[in-house]
């Protein structure tokens, strides 16, 4: 996870972003910046624009209005722009997206092959570190469909990290788990985060914003309402908005 | 304590239903039941007895035994006998019928190895047709290794189908690829030209088609580029071929969650490789039966081709019985032609629709 | 500069243009190469060789045709002999289909045996082997003299299938046939707007009996005079007069299309019965219908809902199937064209409007059967086409 840029260049910086999906404004005048090592995880009801906010950062979906900087490179048009962002920040599904068709290890080789040009040794040795790492070295030959949830979730977070990403977005990676299976993936997003990943999450679960995040964003309508450390965030919610969601949600 | 072990005993074992029982349920359950299996069971007997007199117990076997057909009640494979031959091979030199009948085999053999999936990576299929159908074309055409020259105008036969199934499906399938992937394409232009062209192709009749490019693609082409009759013909079916194995193919691509590209795209992998290995894998999974389908469908068009005048299966039959003393027997040849057409078709389609359970077992 | 080249935007643009000359480079290439080989034939492109008569004869005509026609009229001739082909064949393929479909799903497992077997023969082999071999057969039964009789009014032999025909011209019939095509078309709207009340049955039985009444009368009033009602076909000398004949040629081609279509859409029809969610008829079980009335008012709508697109896709292909009709010498549209090519070496012209023909009826077909799932699609669903 070593990192080669200057501390003081903003991991992610999104000024005055607008997208609209044909006549509906989707994400409106968004400013966020993310330092370099910071957790945030977003909240708020759905519709909200949140995924959409975090895929606008690997360009899974195109801005029509404002700038998005990642890393210190501006996400344009540019096809060399794009590619090395892609390499750069790795993406945790809401459905896992395993390649149904690969073993759990072909998972992880297939882009350190590719496009980090690695060996089948030396990738296979990199995957089998990152599949300790979320504690299911022992799968490495079964496929997909042969696990749980909760495990796929886990190889998706080691095929993400195979890659060497300097940034993390999780969008909604517990919200398609049954809950005896959340906590184990929520274990190892909270060791990787101990690490010093910076990490953008989308999320229901507060129980982890609260032990991990360092700022807690809540959105709603495409705008972001209120930003916080999750202390203040929590306890004291300043917008009428904000306390009406943590009501909704903290009510079970 | 022995009669409680008793009852555990008798209540673990469930009844198994006699065989009996099983023929009664499905056969006689109902009075209407009992005399609609008894007509059938009459029915099946009836025919059965037929085929089996007409074809087998008092038909002729041998051509010499020709003349005892007039008075014969059954099948005169005399004529099979005398003119197979032609039947397999056309007009091909009498002398060189080996060769034919070897990359007939070696033809059958290809296809046969495509279904075992051990072959099925792009590498190795590509490699095991590009063997096959190279043996086999040496093996036709000849003017190396020894062999005499013998050109396409002189192939006909079982010989000529397979090469023009095995042609269409060579060109076909990598082309089908690329239609299928440039009609899904983000550009507008490329899609709906794409679009066009796949609509246009499938809305019109096969025979139209290879009309077309037997006697109207040499007014629109330049010199240089006209082939032969028969390679045109072949590239106008595998155009053809290509257009609806797109549509199949497309449907697969379609049928795969659209989150597989996007995980693709963030762990930075270019279009083509997300295409080549995680889209076109799982698509090909997707709609494996409509895919062995189209070639089903396409072995059986194959005898279309005979419109177009040229002196495949349908024609050398024609041509067997045509003369002398075995004009009667048209049924015979005609029999012993779909008989042919029969065990590939079938083979193929049962085929198919064991990889459709497979599959869907495989999916759960 | 580099920078360009690099921005996904314009490499797309840039792509499709390139694309699309490459596509627009092509297309002028064939037209000048057309040009250029028709003016080395000697050969003049347009449409004004319709007018010249043809000269040819052949052998079935759905109207009255004379040598000396234009080629327009022989075109013409050419469609309305494709469309009869196709609507006989495609008829008797779907009453076929129906029956082995059922056949198949039933419960009886020696009579479903029958229809698989029934399903397997035809299907695999080529449509075309089947029109020949039937076309042989036909031709080949016994002549006039010794024809296959039924009741004395249908007569079978080498020279075609003879059958009795009403004594009425052919503008009355005609009209009869539009007169129940737009009834049933009424009857359709009528249910549409009214559903199945009891006002709309009284309306639907006045209808029925209006529409025989009207039958009636016009072929009383139309028929031709001193004649019988019925011109049955009866042996003169060598040959039958009277009636109407079918050749073998057409006749052959409707047996192949039929047995042919027939298997394939019988499984059709019995993917649709096997597609009724299990859940509705037991719904319908506990509610304590008859095995019939399930059948009659559960299976058979919502089987006929889920078939619709593969039956419509059916329809088309066995269309397609129609060209086949030069192997055995029918003068179908594609015969006609072919034929004319080869007499006027109009090649282009022809081909176009083949095309455009078969264009026409595909787009027809598609039409009326998409209209026809529209109308009957279940509300609230979501139609996947």
């Amino acid at each position: 996870m070593a990192d080669n840029k200057q501390s003081n260049t903003p991991a992610v910086s999104m000024s005055a972003v607008n997208k609209w999906f044909d006549d509906f404004h989707v994400l409106k005048d968004i400013n966020l910046t993310v330092a370099d090592g910071e957790k945030i995880v977003i909240c708020g009801p759905s519709g909200s624009g949140k995924s959409t906010l975090i895929r606008c950062i690997c360009k899974l979906e195109d801005h029509q209005r404002g700038s998005i900087n990642v890393l210190g490179t501006e996400l344009n048009d540019d096809i060399a722009n794009i590619d090395e962002i892609r390499r750069e920040v790795g993406m945790v599904f809401q459905q896992f997206n395993l390649f149904p068709h690969m073993t759990v290890l072909e998972n992880c080789t297939l882009a350190q092959t590719l496009v980090r040009k690695k060996s089948r040794k030396e990738a296979e040795a990199i995957a089998m570190g990152f599949l300790e790492k979320v504690r299911i070295p022992e799968q490495a030959n079964k496929y997909p469909g042969e696990l749980s949830g909760g495990q796929q979730q886990r190889v998706a977070i080691a095929r993400s990290l195979c890659m060497n990403p300097q940034i993390l977005l999780f969008d909604e990676p517990t919200s398609a788990l049954d809950p005896e299976m959340i906590s184990e993936v929520l274990d190892v997003m909270v060791s990787l985060a101990e690490e010093g990943m910076t990490m953008v999450c989308v999320t229901h679960e507060m129980g982890f914003a609260r032990r991990v995040a360092d700022r807690v964003i809540f959105m709603d309508e495409g705008e972001i309402v209120e930003e916080n450390d999750p202390m203040t965030f929590f306890d004291h919610p300043e917008n009428e908005r904000t306390k009406l969601f943590l009501g909704q949600i903290l009510a079970h | 304590m022995n009669t409680s072990n008793q009852t555990l005993n008798d209540v673990l074992a469930p009844p198994k239903p006699s065989f009996g029982g099983v023929l009664k349920q499905r056969l006689f359950n109902t009075p209407l039941d009992a005399v609609i299996t008894i007509v059938c069971a009459g029915l099946l007997f009836y025919l059965l007895y037929n085929v089996i007199d007409w074809a087998f117990l008092s038909s002729i076997w041998k051509a010499e035994d020709e003349p005892l057909c007039r008075d014969a009640t059954g099948a005169c494979w005399s004529v099979i006998d005398a003119r197979h031959r032609i039947i397999m091979f056309g007009l091909f030199p009498f002398e060189e019928h080996w060769r034919s009948t070897v990359a007939c085999v070696v033809m059958i053999l290809t296809i046969v190895l495509s279904c075992v999936p051990w072959f099925w990576s792009a590498v190795r299929l590509g490699l095991l047709w590009i063997l096959g159908f190279g043996t086999f074309y040496i093996l036709m055409h000849g003017g190396i290794f020894g062999l005499t020259e013998i050109t396409p105008e002189r192939w006909g036969g079982l010989a000529l189908t397979l090469f023009i199934f095995a042609a269409v499906s060579i060109i076909g399938m990598p082309l089908s690829v690329i239609l299928a992937l440039g009609r899904r394409s983000k550009l507008p232009v490329i899609a709906k030209m794409v679009g066009l062209f796949i609509d246009f192709f499938r809305s019109l009749p096969l025979l139209t088609i290879l009309f077309t490019a037997a006697v109207i693609t040499p007014f629109l082409l330049p010199g240089w580029l006209q082939g032969d009759k028969l390679y045109r013909v072949i590239v106008g079916f595998a155009i053809f071929f290509a257009c609806y194995q797109a549509e199949n193919i497309r449907a697969g691509l379609q049928a795969i969650p659209p989150g597989q590209d996007e995980a693709g795209l963030t762990l930075g992998l270019s279009y083509w490789q997300r295409v080549g290995r995680i889209q076109l894998p799982q698509a090909f999974r997707n709609s494996l039966p409509a895919i062995v389908n189209q070639f089903v469908i396409t072995f059986k068009e194959t005898s279309i081709v005979t419109i177009v005048g040229f002196f495949e299966i349908l024609a050398s039959g024609s041509a067997a019985f045509g003369t002398g003393q075995w004009t009667a027997h048209y049924i015979e040849v005609y029999v012993f032609i779909g008989l042919i057409y029969f065990i590939f078709v079938f083979s193929l389609s049962r085929y198919g629709a064991y990889l459709e359970r497979k599959l869907r077992v495989g999916h759960g | 500069m580099g920078n360009i080249l690099r921005n996904q935007k314009f490499r797309g643009i840039l792509f499709q243009a390139v694309a699309l000359s490459v596509v627009a480079v092509v297309l002028i290439g064939m037209v000048m190469n057309t040009k250029a080989s028709l003016d080395a034939q000697g050969l003049t492109a347009g449409f004004n060789f319709l007018d010249r008569s043809t000269g040819w004869d052949f052998s079935f005509s759905v109207l009255p045709y004379e040598i000396s026609d234009t080629y327009t009229r022989v075109i013409l001739i050419g469609v309305l002999n494709t469309l009869l082909l196709g609507f006989l064949g495609l008829l008797l393929a779907t009453i076929l289909g129906i029956i082995i479909g059922l056949i198949r799903t039933s419960k009886n497992y020696l009579f479903s045996l029958l229809g698989t077997i029934y399903v397997e023969v035809f299907r695999n082999v080529p449509l075309i082997l089947q029109a020949i071999f039937w076309y042989a057969i036909l031709t080949n039964l016994p002549r006039p003299r010794q024809a296959l009789n039924f009741a004395d009014s249908i007569f079978l032999s080498g020279r075609g299938l003879y059958f009795p025909v009403l004594n009425i011209p052919l503008w009355s019939f005609a009209l009869m046939v539009a007169m129940c095509i737009a009834w049933l078309i009424t009857l359709g709207w009528l249910r549409h707007k009214m559903d199945a009340s009891l006002a709309y049955h009284r309306l639907k039985k006045m209808g029925w009996i209006a529409l025989i009444i009207a039958i009636v009368v016009i072929g009383y009033l139309a028929r031709i005079p001193e004649t019988t009602l019925f011109d049955i076909p009866a042996l003169k000398g060598l040959n039958f007069r009277g009636g109407m004949r079918m050749p073998p040629e057409l006749t052959a081609l409707v047996v192949a299309i039929a047995l042919y279509g027939g298997a394939y859409i019988g499984e059709v029809i019995r993917a649709g019965l096997m597609a009724v969610p299990k859940g509705q008829i037991e719904a319908a079980y506990v509610n304590g219908l008859s095995n019939f009335q399930i059948f009659w008012h559960i299976r058979m709508p919502l089987a006929i809902r889920a078939v619709l697109p593969s039956l419509t896709n059916q329809y088309v292909q066995l269309m397609k199937a129609t060209t086949i009709g030069i192997v055995v010498g029918f003068s179908d549209l594609f015969m006609i064209i072919s034929t004319s090519i080869n007499q006027s070496g109009q090649t282009l012209e022809l081909l176009a409007i083949l095309m455009a023909c078969f264009l026409a009826i595909n787009l027809s077909i598609a039409f009326v059967m998409n209209t026809i799932n529209q109308k009957i699609a279940l509300k609230g669903y979501e139609v996947k086409s």
